[in-house]
C-alpha cells in the first residue's frame, strides 16, 4: 500500500513543484510548448532527462512499434533500431509504421521514415544487423535497452552485455492475448515525494528488493513534504524467467498462491520449450503434452497450487502462441513506454521485475522474481547468476536450469 | 489473408468473421466519437483489428500542443480537422477498411437518433462533459452500446454502457466545474486561484469583453449570504466597476496601463482596506503604486524580452508590472485595430480569455500575481497559471494508448458470438440507478404530423387518452416547460411554433404523488406523409387498453436507491479533483483469485496503471485515487 500512497502525493506535487524552477539550458521555449502536456505531469526536469536518452530497441514488431512511438513522441534525444529480418506479409497485421510496398524490406529500415516523422527531433538510427553479432560493447553506448520478440537466450546473452555496462534493461514480448514485461535495472534509485506523516520514516529496507536510502524534508505552502529516495535492486533475465521464486510473502499465503495467474507458469513453459527445441514454438499434438509437462512443472515449481492451471489455460494459450495483434501489442508498449520515461525520469516507482498480461482478464499483475541472497549489483560477478538462483531455489535445477550461454565475444570485452 | 492470420488466430474465425464482414448485415460498424489521444490510439486499434466501417467526429483542428501524444498527426497538419487527418493516416494501417469522417460536432441535428441506430458499437473519445452526456442520452435512445473512456495523467477508465444492463454515464452525478463566490473573488482572495479567476473573468472581460457577470466561474448566489457582505458593500462594488468603465475610454493612450495600474490595484484596494471590519481575522490587503515600482526598475536586466521568454520562472513585482503594462498595451493595440476594422457594423470587439493566445495569458499572469502580492498570497510561474486558467489537464501517449487497448474486452463482449450473455453474469457490472433521469426512463420514438400536431394533441390525446396519465403531468423540452396543469396556454399551439422540430427530446414527467409513472421520454421524427387519423403515434409503446391500471405501458418508478456516490470523472470536468467511484472501489478489493473464478471480459471501470504500480507487494488490483491533475486547489 505503500507505493500508492506515496503515488497520491507525489504525482501533484510535480507540477507544483518541478515547474517553478527554470528550464534547464538547452530546452527551448519550442520544446515547452510542443510537450506542455507531459511537461506538466513529470515536470522539466524529467523532461530534460528523456531528451538526453539514447535507446535501443531490439526486433521492430507490433510490440516495438509500440515503444518506438511512445518514446518518439515524449521526445528522447535518439532511438537505435535494430532487425535484420524482412518484412512478411503477416506482419502488416499489427504494425503500424509499414504498408505492403515494404514487403521484402528490411524491417527497421521500413519503419524507420514513418518513426521519424512522428517527432522530427528525435533521431532514429537504423541497424539492419543482426543483434546476435553484437559484442558487449555494442551495449555501452545507449542509456536503455529494450529486446523484444527474441528468444530466451538471445535475451540472457543480452542481458549479461547489459550488466557488463551497467545498462538498464528491458525484455519484452506478446503471444496474442497473452504478454510480458521484464526489466533489469541493476540498481535503480528513484525520489518520492509525499506529505510528512507523523511516523518518522526510517532507512530501512520496505521489501526483499527496495529501501528507504535517504529522506530530506522541505516547507511548501505550509506542509511538510518528505523527499524520499528508494533504492530497487534487481536480478538476471535468467533468474527471472525461470529459477527464482515468488516473493516470501507469497509462498506463505496460499490465497496470494491461488490468485496468481498461471499465464507466469504458462510462459515459463513456453521459454524453457524454445530454449531446448531451437527456438521454434510449439504447434504439433506431440508439442502439446512436452508443453503441458513443462508447464505442470513450472507450476509447481513456484508453489502455485495445481487447481489453478486448467487444461483449458493451456490450450488457450497454444492458440495464441507466435501471434501479434494491435490491441494488445498497445497496452504492453504503453506500460513499457511508461516506465522506461519513469526511469528516466526518477520520479515514479518503476516495475519490479515481471509483468504478466492477461488479456482475457485484461489485468497485468507485476510479481518480482528473485533469488535469495545479494541482488543488484552484488550479482554482477556471477552475472548470469545461474548458481545462486538454482541452489537457493533447490529443487528444480535438473529440469529448469539452462547452462548459461557465454558468448566469447561478450565475454572477451 | 496474410495480413490477417493473428487476428485469425487471436480472436478466433467466427468473431474475426464478424468484425470484417462487408456483406452481411450484421457486419460490424462503429462510430467513433472525438479524434484526440485516445481517438487516435483506438482508431489505429481498431482499424487494424480489421472493422468493416468506422466513422469519426470531431470538430477539433489540431494544435501543437497534440502532438506529443495524437500520433497520426504532425507539425504540417496544426490547423486541420482531426476527423480527416485522422482518416487519412489511419487508412494506411489497413486499406481494407471503410473510414467515414466527420468534421463536425457530434450534436448537430445530421446525428439524430435514426443515424446512431446505424452502427453496432459507439466509443466515446470524448474531451468534455457536454458532449458525453449528449452521445450517452443518443445511445441509449438508440440502444447502441457506448463505450466510454477518459485519462488524467497517468491514470485512465473505461465504462461500458448498455441500456437496462449497466449504468449509465448520468447515472451518477457528475463534479461541475468549479465557481466562487464573488465575494472571495473581488474582496477576500486567499489563494492563487482566486486571483488568476480576478484576473481572467473580471478585470480582462471588464476591459476587453462581456461583463464579469456572465462568467460561470464566478457565483453571485452567495453574494448576500453572509453579513460582510451588505447590499451596500454590492453597491460600491458597482460604483467601482463604474469607474474602471470610464479608465476604459482611455484604452490605446500612454498613460493608460498606469491609470488603470493605479485604479486596481492602489485605489481600490486602499477603500478596500478601509473596511476595517473585514480584516480583524485576515491580513489587510497592501495597496501597490504604480510609479514608485517602476522607479525601482533597475536600469539593465530587466527587458521585457527576457522576462516574456521565462514562462517557468516565477516573476517578481517589477517583473509583473513590466508584463503588466506590455501585454496590456498589446491587447489595447489589437482591440483598436479589431475596432477599426469592424466599421463599426457588427457587434463591439471583444478578446476574451484564450489560454494559448500569449497576450492574454500574460495579462491575467501579471494581474493576478500584482494581485497575489497585495493579498500576501503566493506568486505563480506563466507555466503554472496557463493550467490553471486554460483547465488544462495533462495527457500522454502511454496512458492513452492503454485505455484504448481496454476496449479490446468490449468488442468481445459485445461481438463474441459465443458469449453474449457474459455481460450480464458479472456482478461487477453496475446496474442502472433507478433515479437516474436519462437512462431509467421509458422511451419512445413519436412519430409526428408536423403540420397540424399541437401540444394538447400530445398531452391529451397521446399522453391521456393513450398511455393513460392522469391530470398531474408536465412535459418540458431543452428549453423549458411547455405544459403543466397551471401552465396551460401553449396547449392550443402547434407543437412547430414551440420551437419543436424533428429530432427534439421532450421529457414527459408524472406528478402523480401515490405511484408515478418513470419519467418518459419522446424522440420526435416528422412523418414524411400526413397521418390520416392522429396527428402523433408512438413509435415504441402502444396503448394500454385501459387507463389508470397498473399495466400502463410506462412502468412505475421505484423506491428511491441509496444515495450514489459521485463518479470518478476523469478529464470529465475540466480536470477537477475527482471523486471516488463505487466500482472502482469494489476493483480495489477485488483480487486476481477472484478475477480467476470470475467470468472474465467484464470490468465495467478499471482504473488502469501504464507503469504497474497498480500491485505492491500484494497482488490485489490496487487503484490509485489521485493524479498529477489537480488544478484547483482548495
Amino acid at each position: 500500500m505503500d507505493a500508492v500512497q506515496e503515488q497520491a502525493v507525489s504525482a501533484p506535487a510535480v507540477s507544483a513543484l518541478d515547474t517553478t524552477v527554470p528550464a534547464p539550458e538547452g530546452i527551448s521555449a519550442d520544446e515547452i510548448a510542443l510537450y506542455d502536456r507531459q511537461i506538466r505531469l513529470w515536470g522539466v526536469q524529467a523532461q530534460e532527462k528523456i531528451r538526453n536518452a539514447n535507446i535501443l530497441l531490439i526486433t521492430m514488431k507490433a510490440l516495438s512499434n509500440e515503444i518506438a512511438k511512445n518514446l518518439v513522441l515524449a521526445g528522447i534525444h535518439s532511438l537505435t533500431v535494430v532487425d535484420h529480418a524482412l518484412v512478411t506479409e503477416a506482419d502488416l497485421g499489427a504494425q503500424f509504421f509499414i504498408t505492403e510496398s515494404d514487403l521484402g524490406q528490411n524491417r527497421a529500415a521500413a519503419a524507420a521514415p514513418q518513426i521519424r516523422k512522428l517527432n522530427p527531433r528525435v533521431q532514429v538510427i537504423v541497424d539492419t544487423d543482426n543483434i546476435m553479432s553484437k559484442g558487449a560493447a555494442f551495449y555501452g553506448s545507449f542509456d536503455i535497452v529494450i529486446a523484444t520478440d527474441l528468444q530466451p537466450d538471445t535475451l540472457n546473452i543480452i542481458n549479461t552485455a547489459t550488466r557488463i555496462n551497467h545498462k538498464p534493461f528491458y525484455a519484452a514480448g506478446v503471444h496474442g492475448f497473452y504478454g510480458f514485461i521484464f526489466s533489469d535495472l541493476i540498481q535503480h534509485e528513484y525520489v518520492v515525494e509525499r506529505e510528512k506523516s507523523n511516523r518518522a520514516t526510517m532507512l530501512q529496507a520496505e521489501t526483499q528488493t527496495r529501501s528507504v536510502v535517504d529522506v530530506k524534508t522541505k516547507k511548501e505552502n505550509g506542509k511538510s513534504i518528505e523527499m524520499v529516495r528508494k533504492r530497487e535492486l534487481y536480478s538476471t533475465w535468467y533468474l527471472a524467467s525461470d529459477a527464482a521464486s515468488l516473493p516470501a510473502e507469497y509462498l506463505k499465503s496460499r490465497r496470494r498462491l491461488k490468485a496468481v495467474t498461471p499465464i507466469l507458469s504458462c510462459l515459463r513453459a513456453l521459454w524453457e520449450f524454445m530454449t531446448f527445441q531451437d527456438g521454434r514454438l510449439p504447434s504439433t499434438s506431440e508439442d502439446l503434452k512436452l508443453f503441458t509437462v513443462l508447464a505442470t512443472q513450472k507450476h509447481k515449481a513456484l508453489g502455485l497450487p495445481d487447481e489453478t492451471l486448467r487444461s483449458e489455460t493451456l490450450r488457450k494459450f497454444l492458440g495464441q502462441v507466435g501471434s501479434e495483434i494491435a490491441p494488445v501489442t498497445a497496452v504492453l508498449g504503453g506500460q513499457l513506454a511508461q516506465d522506461v520515461i519513469n526511469v528516466l525520469g526518477s520520479r515514479q516507482q518503476p516495475i519490479q521485475n515481471m509483468v504478466v498480461f492477461n488479456g482475457d482478464t485484461m489485468e497485468a499483475p507485476m510479481y518480482p522474481l528473485h533469488p535469495d541472497g545479494a541482488l543488484g549489483e552484488g550479482l554482477l560477478p556471477l552475472s548470469v547468476g545461474a548458481e545462486s538462483g538454482a541452489i537457493l531455489n533447490g529443487g528444480n535445477l535438473a529440469m529448469n536450469g539452462v547452462v548459461p550461454i557465454f558468448q566469447s565475444e561478450i565475454v572477451e570485452v | 489473408m496474410a495480413r490477417d492470420q493473428f487476428n485469425q488466430k487471436s480472436l478466433g474465425i467466427p468473431l474475426n468473421t464478424m468484425v470484417k464482414e462487408t456483406d452481411k448485415s450484421e457486419q460490424a460498424r462503429i462510430l467513433m466519437v472525438g479524434a484526440g489521444g485516445i481517438g487516435c490510439e483506438l482508431l489505429k486499434n481498431l482499424v487494424l483489428v480489421g472493422f468493416g466501417e468506422i466513422h469519426i467526429v470531431d470538430l477539433d483542428t489540431i494544435d501543437l500542443s497534440n502532438l506529443n501524444r495524437q500520433f497520426l498527426f504532425r507539425h504540417e497538419h496544426i490547423k486541420k480537422s482531426k476527423a480527416l487527418v485522422a482518416k487519412e493516416a489511419a487508412h494506411k494501417f489497413n486499406p481494407n477498411v471503410k473510414l467515414e469522417a466527420h468534421h463536425a460536432n457530434i450534436k448537430d441535428r445530421q446525428f439524430n437518433v435514426e443515424w446512431f441506430k446505424g452502427f453496432t458499437m459507439v466509443f466515446n473519445a470524448l474531451d468534455n462533459l457536454d458532449a458525453r452526456r449528449h452521445v450517452n442520452k443518443m445511445c441509449l435512445a438508440a440502444e447502441v452500446p457506448l463505450i466510454e473512456s477518459g485519462t488524467t495523467g497517468f491514470n485512465g477508465q473505461v465504462q461500458v454502457i448498455k441500456k437496462g444492463q449497466t449504468a449509465c454515464y448520468d447515472c451518477t452525478t457528475k463534479e461541475t466545474p468549479k465557481s466562487f463566490p464573488v465575494c472571495t473573488i473581488r474582496s477576500t482572495p486567499s489563494q492563487p486561484i482566486h486571483c488568476i479567476v480576478w484576473g481572467k473573468s473580471y478585470l480582462l472581460s471588464e476591459i476587453f469583453g462581456a461583463s464579469e457577470d456572465e462568467s460561470p466561474e464566478m457565483d453571485h448566489s452567495k453574494d448576500t449570504e453572509n453579513g460582510m457582505y451588505s447590499s451596500k458593500e454590492i453597491e460600491k462594488l458597482r460604483q467601482e466597476a463604474q469607474a474602471l468603465k470610464q479608465i476604459k475610454e482611455a484604452i490605446g493612450s500612454d498613460t493608460f496601463p498606469q491609470l488603470l495600474f493605479n485604479k486596481v490595484y492602489k485605489d481600490d484596494i486602499t477603500r478596500l482596506r478601509s473596511m476595517e471590519e473585514m480584516w480583524k481575522t485576515r491580513r489587510p490587503p497592501g495597496p501597490l503604486d504604480y510609479e514608485t515600482i517602476i522607479k525601482e526598475v533597475p536600469e539593465i536586466g530587466m527587458s521585457k524580452e527576457r522576462i516574456l521568454k521565462d514562462g517557468q520562472r516565477i516573476w517578481n513585482l517589477q517583473e509583473n508590472t513590466i508584463v503588466f503594462k506590455d501585454s496590456l498595451e498589446r491587447l489595447s493595440a489589437r482591440l483598436q485595430t479589431m475596432k477599426s476594422s469592424s466599421n463599426g457594423s457588427s457587434a463591439e470587439p471583444i478578446i476574451t480569455f484564450d489560454k494559448d493566445d500569449d497576450d492574454t495569458l500574460d495579462f491575467v499572469t501579471a494581474s493576478a500575481n500584482l494581485r497575489s502580492i497585495i493579498f500576501g498570497i503566493e506568486t505563480k510561474s506563466r507555466f503554472d497559471i496557463k493550467q490553471m486558467a486554460g483547465n488544462i489537464i495533462p495527457a500522454i501517449a502511454t496512458t492513452n494508448a492503454i485505455v484504448a487497448d481496454l476496449f479490446l474486452t468490449y468488442i468481445q463482449v459485445f461481438l463474441s458470438p459465443f458469449a453474449p450473455e457474459r455481460l450480464l453474469a458479472s456482478d461487477r457490472i453496475r446496474a442502472p440507478n433507478p433515479d437516474c433521469e436519462v437512462c431509467s426512463v421509458a422511451q419512445t420514438r413519436l412519430l409526428v404530423d408536423m403540420s397540424r400536431a399541437t401540444l394538447n394533441d400530445l398531452v391529451e390525446d397521446f399522453l391521456r387518452m393513450e398511455l393513460g396519465y392522469g391530470d398531474e403531468l408536465s412535459v418540458k423540452n431543452e428549453v423549458g416547460l411547455l405544459y403543466d396543469p397551471e401552465e396551460t396556454e401553449n396547449l392550443s399551439k402547434k407543437l412547430s411554433e414551440l420551437g419543436i422540430k424533428s429530432d427534439s427530446f421532450l421529457t414527459v414527467t408524472d406528478e402523480d404523488e401515490d405511484n408515478p409513472r418513470v419519467n418518459l421520454v419522446l424522440n420526435v421524427r416528422e412523418s414524411s406523409t400526413e397521418l390520416d387519423d392522429k396527428p402523433i403515434k408512438g413509435l415504441d409503446i402502444s396503448a394500454s387498453s385501459e387507463a389508470e391500471l397498473p399495466t400502463s405501458p410506462i412502468p412505475r418508478r421505484k423506491k428511491p436507491a441509496p444515495p450514489v456516490q459521485p463518479a470518478l470523472t476523469n478529464g470529465h470536468a475540466n480536470g477537477k479533483k475527482e471523486g471516488s467511484d463505487p466500482i472502482s472501489s469494489a476493483a480495489k478489493k477485488r483480487t486476481a483469485s477472484e478475477a480467476l473464478d470470475g467470468d472474465s471480459p467484464d470490468a465495467t471501470r478499471k482504473k488502469h496503471q501504464p507503469n504497474g504500480q497498480g500491485t505492491t507487494e500484494n497482488d490485489d488490483l490496487i487503484i490509485i485515487e489521485d493524479d498529477g491533475a489537480i488544478l484547483i486547489d482548495d
